[in-house]
């Protein structure tokens, strides 16, 4: 296995100054989420935001990011045509929702 | 796409090259199916206006926008581009993800880049290369919903044109009988390493394909290595180089600001180099600006370092180089060559202590998140 030409963790590569500032699409609001916990992967199911309950119909993508110790597991979920960025702090326990992306 | 079919193979080494169509726009497109089939461009940061583009989905490139255009020239090609900022977790991760699947084919693997891999055949008992090309591209697209284009030849520097010959979603096999044809058809500038000014020079001497540089220059395609390093010791390993860059948003006249960005990008490179447990002797500083053009220069001292300030330091007396006192820059760059291992045993008291709060820095930067402890003057590149 070849795994030294080339290592995808350029650590600071992922500094991104303007994610500093303010972001008008940026929600990061706590919410309540119904999720399937199946080997070893998680399925969110509908979340809560606002009183509302929104039924998840699809993850259309999942991916993970490690920042420090804590690993947050990201999912795009499509719920009613409008496509949502939500995550999970597995150091927290906490799902917020990202933002919107559609 | 199949470009060529072959039932059986006899060939000493042959490699099999995975290029991701696309990667960071097939990704978003994904995400959100909305974008699929429209023009999408990531640009490298959120400001749509003031960026470049990163990546281009395949509607976007047949209308003429690339990787490295500014994202202002390619709305002035087509004003109703969809844009999305990239967001290089989710790129990484994917990438891990797709190595950790060709992991199971458990044939020599190599991480070339972001988006390319490349698996080594050479004496596998695999039935035919094109069937685990074909299984490949399946299992990648049904677990991530994205294509890659496989490339097969019996060196990698072929095995990658291979893959470009028929993007997206295609699996070209170059072998004898097919070998003069696939290199009749692809022009020269798609081979690696011919994209630049080598390939102006060729182009201008009459070289146009593939075939023309074969015919010119055969060891050029034939001496490429058609199997890994098999032992790579730990000097193999050692870059030549770390480095790091950053086009700023806009023209840049503020000393101080643009000693903050050379501070963080010297401190982006000695975390580089401490987490590879290297030191460098070499400091490069290249900076760019309408008044200045492109300026480089380096400096090697006798005593390597992986200290951020110190690196920062002599990035700064570089700088003191320049003629024009108050330049506007666009664009720096800092680089670190002249590297060794690390033995770096401090004896002064203040080297001790210097020592300890670096590793200090880190241990709070690898537990709590990377940038969570800073230099407090790259407060201004924020």
């Amino acid at each position: 296995m070849n795994q030294n030409s080339f290592s995808p963790k350029a650590r600071w590569d992922r500094f991104e100054p303007e994610k500093s500032g303010f972001n008008p699409d940026a929600l990061n609001e706590r919410i309540e989420v119904l999720a399937l916990f199946k080997q070893a992967r998680i399925f969110p199911k509908s979340f809560l935001w606002h009183d509302k309950e929104y039924i998840i119909e699809t993850i259309t993508y999942n991916w993970q990011e490690r920042i420090g110790q804590a690993l947050i597991n990201y999912f795009s979920v499509s719920c009613a045509a409008q496509i949502y960025q939500i995550s999970f702090d597995n150091s927290t326990f906490r799902w917020q929702i990202d933002k919107l992306i559609q | 796409m199949i470009s060529r079919v072959s039932g059986t193979l006899v060939s000493l080494s042959m490699i099999l090259h995975i290029d991701m169509d696309a990667f960071f726009a097939s990704i978003e497109e994904a995400i959100n199916p909305r974008l699929k089939g429209k023009p999408l461009i990531v640009g490298s940061r959120g400001n749509r206006m003031h960026t470049v583009v990163c990546a281009a989905n395949y509607a976007a490139k047949a209308l003429g926008i690339h990787s490295g255009m500014p994202t202002k020239r390619a709305y002035s090609i087509y004003s109703k581009l969809e844009f999305v900022a990239a967001d290089q977790a989710k790129y990484i991760w994917t990438s891990e993800q797709i190595f950790e699947l060709l992991k199971g084919f458990n044939l020599p693997l190599n991480y070339a880049s972001i988006d390319e891999f490349q698996l080594d055949l050479s004496g596998c008992p695999s039935p035919n290369p094109v069937s685990l090309g074909k299984e490949i591209k399946a299992q990648i697209y049904a677990k991530f919903n994205i294509t890659a284009s496989v490339g097969i030849a019996k060196n990698w520097l072929l095995a990658k044109l291979a893959s470009k010959l028929n993007k997206p979603d295609g699996l070209t096999l170059i072998d004898d009988s097919n070998f003069e044809q696939a290199l009749r058809k692809a022009s020269l500038d798609k081979l690696c390493g011919m994209g630049g000014k080598a390939g102006q020079i060729l182009i201008a001497k009459g070289m146009k394909t593939c075939w023309d540089l074969y015919l010119n220059l055969p060891e050029f395609i034939n001496n490429n290595p058609g199997k890994f390093d098999e032992n790579p010791g730990k000097s193999s390993e050692k870059p030549k180089s770390v480095s790091h860059s950053y086009t700023l948003p806009r023209g840049q006249i503020n000393p101080q600001v643009i000693q903050a960005w050379i501070r963080l990008l010297s401190e982006m490179v000695s975390v580089r180099l401490r987490q590879q447990d290297l030191t460098s002797a070499t400091v490069h500083l290249w900076l760019n600006g309408p008044g200045i053009g492109d300026f480089v220069a380096q400096k090697t001292h006798q005593t390597p370092t992986n200290d951020g300030y110190e690196v920062y330091q002599r990035a700064l007396k570089i700088m003191t180089k320049l003629s024009h006192r108050t330049p506007r820059i666009r664009a720096i760059g800092v680089t670190c060559s002249g590297l060794f291992w690390s033995n770096y045993q401090p004896l002064l008291s203040e080297e001790v202590r210097r020592e300890g709060l670096i590793q200090a820095i880190d241990r709070i930067n690898n537990r709590f998140g990377e940038g969570v402890i800073y230099p407090a003057i790259t407060v201004l590149t924020r």
